[in-house]
């Protein structure tokens, strides 16, 4: 590589970078960079499909850095917190500062393998379940608080008007008003179900009012509310998942997480759609033996995973 | 739509057409947005906060699909012409348990890597490409400037980008 290939090369890096930030919106620049030479967007698009090729080589589980030395600040908010006591004043210091909280040293990680479950007990009344490759963070001094980073989890509060349980998910906020409910995290993509009670989505901007039965969901395409089956909702705690015309990618996703299989689904097969329950099988081969046929699909398997593909004839 | 985009989408026809033009869409840079008020007029959207800037990365999008298709096809059949494609029905143990190794030896380098960046720059390598939180918040929840975090992500996209091209030719 010469010398200017090299540093367009760092600057298409740049690009990559800053169109990657959910928050850019210099577009006219970008634009007036790919239109400077010919070249930039093969050598932008060739980065791009390098960055998403890295996800299958980065270890997902967390790491930890000691706290910073500007710790004082944080210490002071919770010195004042305690003096104040509980409620609403609390509360609303809880929102001001939530944001700058974390990585703090009050802040750990539960994260599970693909297949593993694990259940986080926060306090009386509240638990959390967490379904296979799923990466959580709790804060120690706060058991009224967690955030969903990827994977999957269900939970079921303890009802605190004054003192509600918050979960963020992305920059989605979810609060309750006395609930069973069930999150999923996967991509940018956010789905939520409830199954008792009520959760309210974003109080503070939207504040969409969820109540049992229905679900939401917030990907690329925007904002959807939905119904959903109440006993569908977390349904992968009793062994089974239930849909209603639900893509393969989504249901697909679903079992990679419960059985911790690597899985793929052809495009074909990826944007079909399946109403029903599919019951879980600790053996894959069982299990896809007779859940693929289900959703009129069939599974073979690829390297050290599957594949779901269209049709249930014989692999060509 | 209810919310106004496709009065935007309109406003902004012409920056968004030379966007695609300049991604490298060429004639097809007409269709493309087409497809995109298509998708725009038969999805229910709800509220956007930013909707150009929305408008402009689904344009990126649909780029980035047209080129990992594009490529996708040309591997596609380059394993046809050397008679290893498709997929394999039912492949032996021994070739999974392979591939199983290989895998992990890759995590591990991968791991060894990030790890030799420092713990900040791989902190924030974490948090902007796996967890996607934005590079102003970062800054923010580490209390650095913002020009430390782009340099970190700098230094762990060369890091890694280097190593993945060096496990493809290996």
């Amino acid at each position: 590589m010469n010398r200017a290939e090299a540093m367009m090369n760092e600057e298409a890096l740049g690009w990559v970078i800053r169109t990657r930030d959910p928050e850019f919106a210099d577009w006219e620049a970008f634009t007036a960079w790919l239109e400077a030479d010919p070249v930039h967007a093969p050598a932008y698009d060739a980065l791009m499909a390098a960055d998403a090729d890295l996800a299958e080589i980065v270890p997902t589980e967390p790491v930890t850095m000691a706290a910073p030395a500007n710790d004082a600040g944080e210490r002071g908010w919770r010195w004042s917190r305690s003096l104040i006591g509980g409620g609403a004043v609390a509360a609303a210091l809880v929102a001001a500062i939530s944001v700058g909280m974390w990585n703090r040293s009050d802040i750990y990680t539960v994260t599970t393998r693909p297949g593993e479950t694990r259940t986080v007990a926060l306090d009386e009344g509240t638990r959390v379940e967490l379904n296979g490759g799923t990466t959580m963070r709790f804060d120690r001094h706060d058991a009224r608080f967690a955030a969903l980073d990827s994977g999957e989890a269900a939970f079921t509060v303890r009802h605190d008007a004054a003192n509600p349980f918050r979960v963020t998910v992305g920059d989605a906020l979810f609060e309750d008003a006395g609930t069973v409910f069930n999150i999923v995290r996967a991509g940018n993509a956010t789905r939520i179900g409830v199954s008792e009670g009520e959760v309210i989505y974003n109080p503070k901007a939207e504040a969409i009012a969820l109540p049992a039965g229905r679900a939401l969901m917030e990907d690329e395409n925007g904002l959807r509310v939905m119904d959903v089956a109440t006993d569908a909702v977390a349904s992968w705690r009793q062994g089974r998942l239930t849909y209603a015309n639900a893509p393969v990618t989504q249901i697909s996703a679903d079992i990679a997480r419960s059985l911790g299989v690597r899985l793929t689904a052809t495009p074909g097969a990826g944007t079909m759609r399946f109403t029903g329950t599919i019951r879980l099988h600790r053996d894959p081969a069982r299990f896809f033996g007779q859940a693929a046929p289900l959703m009129g699909l069939s599974a073979v398997r690829q390297g050290d995973g599957w594949l779901l593909r269209e049709g249930d004839g014989p692999p060509r | 739509m209810a919310t106004g985009l496709s009065a935007i989408f309109l406003n902004n026809r012409p920056a968004l057409l030379r966007f695609l033009r300049a991604r490298g869409a060429g004639d097809e840079s007409e269709d493309l947005l087409q497809d995109m008020w298509m998708k725009l007029e038969e999805k229910d959207l709800g509220p956007i906060a930013d909707p150009l800037p929305y408008l402009y990365r689904m344009a990126n999008n649909l780029m980035l699909d047209r080129y990992r298709s594009a490529t996708r096809r040309e591997r596609r059949e380059q394993d046809w012409a050397e008679g290893a494609g498709g997929v394999m029905a039912d492949p032996s143990e021994d070739i999974a348990v392979d591939e199983r190794l290989i895998l992990n030896e890759r995590l591990e380098e991968a791991r060894a890597v990030l790890q030799s960046l420092g713990p900040r720059v791989e902190l924030v390598f974490r948090r902007f490409r796996l967890e996607g939180v934005g590079q102003r918040l970062i800054a923010e929840e580490l209390g650095v400037s913002l020009t430390t975090v782009e340099k970190d992500l700098q230094k762990a996209y060369r890091a890694m980008i280097a190593l993945k091209q060096k496990m493809d030719t290996e």
